[in-house]
């Protein structure tokens, strides 16, 4: 399979370490790429953001170019609370996608009333298996995703990533 | 104005399912060969619309715009309409709504709606992490969620919690399921019976599911015909099976947008299930027989629950007491449903739809004694999305 590799007669030979995003499992998350930038840039801060309408104050969670709820685009970025209890939760022991370690923790998690969220599908990382229970206190975490070439002019500009999850709260 | 068309589904066929040595466009040619064969009066020039559903085409058989490519490689010639849907899961059901609006309105006259998916790739990794474009990629699948069974594992959580239903309540929809589709030759699993100790004793897939909660992963192409009422009598003397009403729902399915209150209750399902009882003139109590989407053991005992066969929380024991099998209340899954005939998402809407047409004609395998009223359900996505189509030997008055 080396020799066959080296001799490029394998998989898909012209791509020659090229990016695609076809097989990217995180978002393209530079300003070249996405208008909701502001979200990734905050997050490289540690912070924990969404848009606002500045018009009806609805608060909206994936955050948004154009209010959900009345389609205006005057829209603020705020920082929303980072912790929340984890209601119900699974752990994939095999057999998790490609890309995420098992066993995978995912949770569905539920915020207190002054929060703008109600409940948020999210994956639980810095827990081993076994450890996490109904009703435990999680907070938002980031970590680095792996970095990516995008084509400006005739250079090659690197953007480097982030994405979040949550981690449980130590007692 | 001119009078309002009525929309019948004459017949169908479908090829294999399971894991199969084929590309799409082979299993759709098996399918319209079983058509063909269903339906010996009709001739492949009298199709004059093609609605082909496949989610993954683009993606795990390199095609996008495929619906002219399927058009081309079934020898039909579309004037009225040739189009691909993309509702994964809900693909042909949703092509069905859309048959019956064209052919109501005189858009179209015979239409083919056919739905495949190619799920088993050529390294078994591929077929998992291509589920991760099928959900809210930037925010969804970048948690994790690509194939469906943690999601619903905390659906099953949620019900067992709040209304108290059972591993064993659960198991009761896994044996049904086995033994409707050990009639079904065409079933991924067609052949196989299921008991309750070997339910219990499955490996468990990520907990509350063992191995007989989850659908397979399955490769499969299916195909029916809907025709306006005058070209359905000309085609066939089979009891004509009209298309009564119709209703689909969505939401943003997982990150903030869940509609009930728990994951436990899905408001949206309910919701879908009332436009297509309203609009097909019906109650729950008329249905005699239903497909509703059974990818994992919980599904089908909330939407027993949801469509208002039985009452909310009591579709654990609705099930368990054999009110889904044969001879009981409201017989569901009559083919084997996802969970053993399995799930090429594009497809499923299309087979369950055959499966309501042969029950509602009297010539199913698994018949219920003279149904008149019969309905078909899709869930697709992570719970995104519910799809209910109502069917009767009456047409809604
Ligand atoms: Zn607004």
């Amino acid at each position: 399979m080396a020799e066959l590799q080296s001799a490029k007669l394998y998989g898909v030979p012209q791509l020659d370490g090229r990016y695609s995003q076809v097989l990217d499992m995180w978002p393209l998350e530079s300003e070249e790429s996405n208008r909701l930038f502001p979200f990734y840039d905050n997050m490289k801060q540690g912070r924990w953001t969404t848009t606002k309408c500045k018009k009806c104050g609805y608060i909206h969670y994936p955050p948004v170019v154009t209010c959900t709820n009345c389609w205006s685009e005057d829209l603020e970025w705020v920082d929303i609370p980072k912790k929340a209890k984890v209601v119900s939760f699974t752990e994939t022991m095999a057999g998790a996608p490609l890309g995420f370690d098992s066993p995978l923790i995912v949770a569905w998690l539920g915020f207190d009333k002054s929060h703008p969220l109600k409940h948020l599908f999210v994956r639980i990382i810095n827990c081993a298996a076994g450890q996490l229970k109904a009703g435990d206190e999680v907070q938002f975490v980031t970590f680095e995703v792996p970095s990516i070439p995008i084509d400006v002019k005739k250079d090659v500009k690197v953007c480097d990533r982030v994405y979040y999850a949550f981690e449980p709260v130590k007692k | 104005m001119a009078e309002t068309k009525r929309a019948c589904i004459v017949g169908g066929g479908m090829c294999k399912f399971g894991v199969r040595a084929a590309t799409i466009f082979d299993m759709l040619q098996e399918a319209t060969s079983a058509l063909s064969k269903d339906i010996p009066g009709l001739k492949p020039q009298e199709i004059d619309g093609l609605i082909f559903a496949s989610t993954t085409a683009g993606r795990n058989s390199n095609s996008l715009n495929t619906a002219p490519i399927v058009a081309h490689r079934l020898g039909l010639k579309p004037t009225s309409i040739c189009v691909r849907v993309d509702t994964l899961c809900s693909g042909s059901n949703t092509a069905i709504i859309l048959a019956k609006g064209l052919i109501e309105s005189g858009i179209a006259e015979v239409i083919m709606v056919c739905g495949t998916e190619k799920l088993n790739m050529p390294q078994r990794w591929e077929s998992v992490y291509m589920n991760l474009m099928t959900n809210d990629h930037d925010w969804d699948s970048a948690m994790g969620l690509a194939v469906p069974p943690p999601f619903f594992g905390m659906i099953a959580d949620a019900h067992m919690k709040k209304y108290g239903t059972t591993k064993a309540q659960m198991g009761a929809v896994s044996v049904t399921n086995y033994d409707y589709g050990f009639t079904n030759p065409l079933g991924q699993f067609g052949g196989r019976k299921l008991t309750i100790e070997e339910y219990l004793d499955a490996r468990t897939v990520c907990d509350p599911f063992g191995l007989n909660d989850c659908c397979p992963v399955t490769d499969g192409a299916s195909a029916v015909i809907i025709a306006s009422e005058e070209r359905a009598k000309a085609m066939t003397d089979r009891k004509l099976v009209y298309l009564r009403g119709t209703g689909q729902t969505a939401t943003h399915g997982m990150s903030a947008g869940w509609p009930g209150e728990t994951l436990a209750d899905w408001p949206h399902l309910k919701k879908a299930g009332e436009v297509a009882y309203k609009n097909a003139q019906l109650t729950p109590q008329d249905i005699d027989v239903a497909q509703t989407h059974d990818c994992f053991s919980i599904s089908e005992i909330i939407e027993v629950e949801e469509l208002g066969f039985c009452k909310k929380g009591e579709g654990g024991e609705f099930v368990a007491s054999g009110q889904v099998r044969v001879d009981g209340k409201t017989p569901v899954n009559t083919d084997g449903g996802l969970l053993t005939v399995g799930h090429p998402y594009g497809a499923t809407g299309a087979r369950q739809a055959l499966e309501i047409c042969k029950q509602l004609q009297g010539r199913a395998i698994n018949q219920v004694k003279d149904p008149k009223f019969a309905l078909t359900h899709n869930l697709s996505g992570v719970c995104a999305q519910h799809t209910v189509v109502i069917y009767g030997t009456e047409p809604v008055k």
